[in-house]
Order: C-alpha cells, then structure tokens, then sequence
C-alpha cells in the first residue's frame, strides 16, 4: 500500500475506534432512539398512567329524591365511584376534607325539571377527564330519569340507548395525492434537518478533536511522523465514520423500537379515544397514534448518504481549519462565523423550497455547493428532481470539497502549531499563502 | 549512519525571518547542541529538519538526500513542549505512534514492551495516559521517540520538568545512542547541560548561527581568559578590579570568583593585588571559558542576560 494512504488510514483506524468505543459514545447511541421513541409516545403512555391513577370516589348528595344517585352508583367503575350519602351537606364537606371521598356532588331539586345545575365540590379542580367522565354520567343519568318521569316507550329507550360510534379512516391505496406529498414533505424535513444537525454536531467534533491534539501538544510529535495533510483527512475520516456509524445504529434501533413497540404500545392505548374501533389491530391503533413511520424508498435513503457525506466531509474541513487556529473552543466562536452561515442560510430558505420546488431559483439554491447536502435532500423527497440535477450538486459538491480541504490543509498545517494570540480571520487567510 | 546537513536554510513566516541562512551539520556518534534564547530560531531550525516545515530557501539533507517523509520514519524527535492522547493507554498510544513511524503493529508492541520494561513502567501499559504523573508521561514520550529505532535523534530540552534520577536515566540513554553510532542533536539554552553532553555545539541568535565548532575548539578558540579565585578576607579589590575594567565579574561569593579578564588586560596584576588584598588565596587558576561566557560574549550581555532569564524561570 502507498505509504500516504496506510498512513491516513492508521489514523482513521485510530479516530474511528478511540471514539466508538468510549462510554460516552456507547451510551449515547444506545440511548438517543430510545429517548426520540419514549418522546414520541410519552403523551400517550402519560395519559393512560394518568387515567390509571386517578381512582376517584365521589358522594352524591340526591336532593331530587334518591333515585338518581342510585342510577349513579349502578353506573359506577374502577375510576369513578359513585356513592349515595344521605347526610346533611355540611358533614359531607366535612368528610371530603378528612379525605373520604374525593369530592361530592349535588343534585338539585330542580335538575329534573332542566332548571337547576350538578354541581361537583372538590379538593382539586380535577382533571379534564374527570370533569368529562362525571359529566357524561350525570347526564346520562338524568336523561333516563326524564325519560321514565315522561313514560317514553321500551322502543324509544332503546333506541336513544345504542351506542354511535365514528370509525376515522385515511385514505390509502391509490390516489389522494395530498396525503403523500404530507408523508414526503415531513420525511424531506427530517432528512434536511438530519443532515443539518449531522454536519453541525459531527464538525464539531473534528474542531474539538483538532482543539485537543493542539492544546496538549501531541500534534507535534504526530506531523514529525505524517504530513499534517494526512492527519486532517484521517480525522476527518475517521469522525465522519463514527458518526455514519451513530446514524446507522440509530435509525436500525428506531425502526427496530417503532416495529416492535408500536403494537406493544397500542395494547396499552385506548382505541376508542384515537377514534379506531374497538376492535381494530393494533397496527392500526399504532397509525392512528402517529407511531408508525411512512416507508421511505431506498434510492432516497442512497441519495440522503451520499449528500450527508458530501456535506460532512466539506464542513468538517473548514470546521478542522478553524480548530487548528485556536487553543480553546470558546476562542473559536468568532472565528465560526464563515463556516456557520453557509451552513444556516439553507435552513432559512427552506420555507421557500418546500413551498415551490421546482422553481428556478429553488432549484439554482439545491445545485449551491454549501446548501446542496440540505436543500437536494429536501427537494429530492417532496418533488421527483431529474438525475442530472442531483449528480450536478454532487459533482459541485465533491469539487469544492477537494478546494476546500485544500485551503483547510493549508491553514491547518500553520495553525497547529501556533500558539499564543487567537488569530484574526485576514491572517488565518495570509496563512494559506505560506509555503 | 548518516550525518544531517543544514544548508544556507531561510524560513520566514510572514514579514519575521524566522532563521536566516542558516548552516551547520551533525555527525554520527557525537552529539550536536545546538543552543539559543527564544526567538533564536531553533524551534524554527527543528522543525524544517524535521520536515514540519519546508525551508523557503536552502536544503536540509540527510544521508545525502533532502528530508522528507521518509526521512522521517528514520528519526526520532521530542519536541519541547509535548503531549500524548489524553484518554488512549500507554501502550495502545505507543503501539499507534510507532505504526505512524512505519513500523508493523506486532513489531511496535514488542519493542513498546522493550522500552517500558527498560523504564521500569511496564505496570503502566494499560493505564490511560492522563492518568499518570507529568514525569512517567515524560518517559513513555521519550519511549515514543526511540520506538522506531532512529538513526537520527533530535532532543528539544528534554530535561526540563525531570526529577534528578529521571534526568540522570535519560543522560544515560542519550549517552548510550550516541555509542551506537546515531546522530544526535540536543537542543537547549541549559549551558551546563549542553557542556556536560555535547561533542559540538552550533549557537543561534535572532536566526542566525553565530558560533559553530567542536565544543573544544571553540573553547580553545577563546583561550585562557578565565580565572577563578578562591580566598579569605575582604573581597573589596574585586570591586577595584572591575571599576577599572581589567576583569568582568561572571559569578561572586564570599569566598570566590570567577573573572573574565579583559582584552589586553595583565593577569599576574590580578593576581599580585588578589595576594596584597585578601588574608589568604587558596586558588588562582586560569582557565578556558565556561560556554555560558562564551555566549556572553558572542552574543551580547543584553542577549545572554535574557537566556539565562529564562533558563532560571523556566520560560522556554
């Protein structure tokens, strides 16, 4: 093997396994999908615990004749508990305060005749889902007594008494082009912003990674052995892997917590509050809970590596370039400013993009070098983008890479070894011209 | 082995001129110390030879050839100020330093193993580098330089930071490198390391060799100027001595001093007012230089006052 490319690639070799296998990283991969899917089904789990916890045991004060609370009690399950009390008001107050019930609730006189109101007293105001659980029930409740109390037929009780349900179902299958383009452009997002955080989040750690060798002084020894070009494109590399392996292992232990969890998930889930029958699989139960993920063709998920690499690997050299220029990170942050705003500016105009994609200037700003990695990816998701558009933006992208990690070798190969003042950016440029 | 030859090298950064024409060569088997201030540009010399950094003009050669990569397999360099990866362990950090050398995985390992066995720190192979104490880091980074086995050495300041013992192990291995036949070169504004290791010396100031040669023949050069004075009694006609400009005094106590004596200047009066003046004088011998008056002397007082400056702060 030439020497050069053993060399860089015992670097990458050495980055790459340094981090992968570091507890930090370790734990960060395993833990990040499952906090993204705990994230995603926390309300619902929430809500369930919530309802599960809320055992409540309300007394009813009957002033319309005892009738009523009766009816209650028969209606009474494990979270709502009604209990008749024939007790004065005020030793009902009494025992609410002692914590015997959880509250109480009186009927007036008038609630019969559809004048008067229920009213519930409670220590706490109470949940949304109680006051909705109390609510029906009375009503119901009251409904049937005016009913007898008006001698309506066996038939007509029946009827008012089967239940109505509305099944919500999406449209699938072929056509209703609205609901595709939604899945897309919410996948095209995620991707951009996934390659926005990837290249932000991994360039960092070349910049600290570079920040570290030059503040504890190994990188000298380091370019006495390899061009110092050789080490920048190793770490590069290397961390570029490292975070090619992190996204993997992500997004197999999502898809994987997603397929598996999903149903286990909707067992737990009330069918009916999603608005699916009763009956339906937990599958559908899972969709209509937002937990299942669209399929996303494979040819995208191919275009998406390529362009987060493209992207990485262009930020991740002049992140390199600013690092090797400073002996701290909080000394880089001025020093950012011209690699950050390439970096920014795409997000800005994705509004833009996702509103019209096929529109020459969406589709100039997709083919720019700096915004390619996010603005192809968004277009290549929502709109069916020619092939020659998107090997364009690479082929740019890929020519800029190798000017830029050109330039980024130059000023890395100075920087590393300058101490002392934080260089301003006009000599950070004068040291590309050094031979 | 092979000699290194600096060749009317320049190397500018910006408007400074960081060493100017700058030539001197090393050979095997001797040490060579090349000496200097900050500033004078050793650093500077180092790294081109090295092949950090590329001359602007002139040539660095060794064995015949300019440096260049694979120059660099063949050498062994310990910068002045140096680290290590924090988190890597020790051996795992030299096994990797020693695959960049061009040495195989297997064959690093085994000579890894050699060197900590021979450093005593063989216990330390598998702790994390920033475990350890700034002295046993300073063994496995001088590991580090040997690994490879280099024909070409290079030593910027390796002393500084060592406790006693450790010093005196390490001046035992630079001693036994240059038995070996390797090319040494030992930078450092420490004079009296320099005088006490060094077979020749090369002095730089402001980018400039100022003064290159064996250590004795540049000693010589500079003749018997020298006297040191051992007495009892009152020192007063020191004073005398040099408020007429006979003698400059180089270092003083109670009861000796050494004195350089001006050109031109009679020793025997030294002597006769040394005898009429003190109570009684054990010693009056007259003897080369030390390298530090040398310096003094080629250099400049302004100029040697800031080196020994820093070499008593520890700046460097």
């Amino acid at each position: 093997m030439n020497m050069s490319l053993r060399k860089i690639w015992l670097i990458v070799r050495s980055e790459y396994w340094r981090r992968v296998r570091s507890k930090a990283f370790i734990l960060a991969t395993l833990l990040v999908p499952f906090g993204f899917v705990l994230v995603a089904a926390a309300p619902a789990a929430l809500g369930y615990l919530a309802e599960q916890n809320s055992s409540k045991t309300v007394a009813v004060v009957d002033q319309t004749g005892g009738q009523l609370a009766d009816s209650l009690a028969a209606v009474s399950d494990d979270q709502l508990t009604f209990r008749p009390v024939s007790h004065p008001t005020d030793s009902v107050r009494a025992a609410v305060r002692a914590g015997t019930y959880d509250g109480y609730l009186l009927l007036p006189d008038s609630l019969l005749t559809g004048k008067g109101h229920a009213t519930y007293y409670g220590m706490q105001g109470g949940g949304l889902t109680d006051q909705i659980q109390i609510e029906g029930r009375v009503s119901e409740v009251v409904r049937q007594q005016r009913l007898r109390a008006a001698n309506a037929t066996k038939g007509v009780l029946s009827i008012l008494q089967s239940d109505v349900s509305v099944q919500n179902r999406t449209i699938q299958e072929v056509g209703t082009g609205a609901d595709h383009t939604f899945a897309y452009t919410a996948i095209g997002y995620v991707m951009a912003f996934v390659i926005y955080f990837a290249v932000f989040v991994y360039g960092q750690y070349v910049m600290q990674g570079v920040i570290e060798e030059k503040s504890s002084r190994v990188v000298e020894i380091i370019v006495s052995s390899v061009r110092p070009f050789e080490l920048l494109m190793g770490k590069v590399l290397g961390i570029g892997a490292m975070g090619l392996t992190q996204m993997v292992v992500w997004a197999a232990v999502v898809m994987g917590v997603l397929a598996g969890a999903a149903p286990l998930l909707a067992l737990f889930l009330d069918p009916a509050s999603l608005g699916v029958p009763a009956d339906a699989s937990s599958t559908a139960v899972a969709e209509a809970a937002g937990l299942s993920i669209p399929p996303v063709p494979y040819a995208l998920l191919g275009w998406f590596i390529l362009f987060f690499v493209g992207g990485f690997l262009l930020y991740a050299s002049l992140f390199a370039a600013v690092g090797s220029a400073v002996e701290q990170q909080q000394d880089a942050q001025n020093l950012l400013l011209p690699v950050m705003t390439p970096l920014i500016l795409p997000i800005l105009f994705l509004a833009f993009v996702l509103e019209s994609p096929d529109a020459t200037t969406s589709v100039v700003l997709s083919l720019v070098p700096f915004f390619s990695p996010i603005l192809m990816m968004l277009r290549a998701a929502i709109t069916s983008v020619p092939v020659w558009q998107m090997l364009t933006a690479l082929g740019l992208l890929a020519i800029t890479f190798v000017t830029m990690i050109g330039l980024a070798g130059r000023i890395y190969r100075v920087g590393i070894l300058s101490y002392g003042k934080t260089p301003s950016l006009r000599e950070i440029a004068r040291w590309a011209t050094y031979r | 082995m092979a000699h290194l030859d600096v060749s009317n090298v320049t190397k500018r950064y910006g408007d400074t001129v960081a060493v100017n024409d700058v030539s001197f060569s090393a050979k095997p088997g001797r040490i060579l110390g090349l000496l200097g201030p900050n500033g004078a540009g050793k650093t500077s010399t180092i790294r081109m030879i090295t092949y950090i950094a590329v001359p602007d003009a002139g040539t660095v050669r060794y064995d015949g050839r300019t440096v260049g990569p694979w120059s660099q397999q063949r050498m062994g360099y310990l910068p002045e100020e140096s680290g290590l990866y924090k988190r890597l362990r020790v051996k795992e950090q030299l096994v990797y330093l020693g695959t960049l050398k061009g040495l195989s995985e297997a064959k690093a390992a085994e000579r890894a193993d050699y060197w900590l066995d021979r450093f005593g720190a063989t216990d330390w192979a598998d702790l994390k580098t920033e475990e350890l104490s700034k002295g046993m880091q300073q063994k496995v980074q001088f590991i580090a330089t040997l690994l490879h086995d280099p024909s070409l050495l290079i030593f910027d300041e390796p002393f500084s930071g060592l406790d006693p013992i450790n010093a005196e192990l390490l001046r035992d291995i630079i001693l036994e490198l240059r038995r070996e036949d390797r090319t040494i070169l030992f930078a450092s504004h420490r004079m009296e390391q320099v005088e006490q290791l060094c077979d020749d010396i090369c002095l730089m100031a402001n980018g400039e060799v100022v003064l290159d040669g064996a250590l004795r023949d540049v000693k010589q050069r500079f003749g018997k100027n020298t006297l040191i004075l051992e007495f009892d009694g009152p020192d007063t006609f020191i004073d005398e001595l040099a408020g007429t400009g006979r003698v400059r005094v180089n270092t003083r106590s109670a009861h000796r001093a050494e004195l350089t004596l001006a050109d031109g200047a009679d020793a025997r009066s030294v002597l006769d007012l040394a005898l009429d003046r003190t109570d009684e004088l054990y010693r009056y011998e007259r003897v080369e230089p030390p390298l530090n008056e040398i310096f003094v002397d080629t250099v400049g007082e302004a100029e040697a006052r800031r080196m020994q400056h820093e070499s008593v702060t520890g700046t460097a």
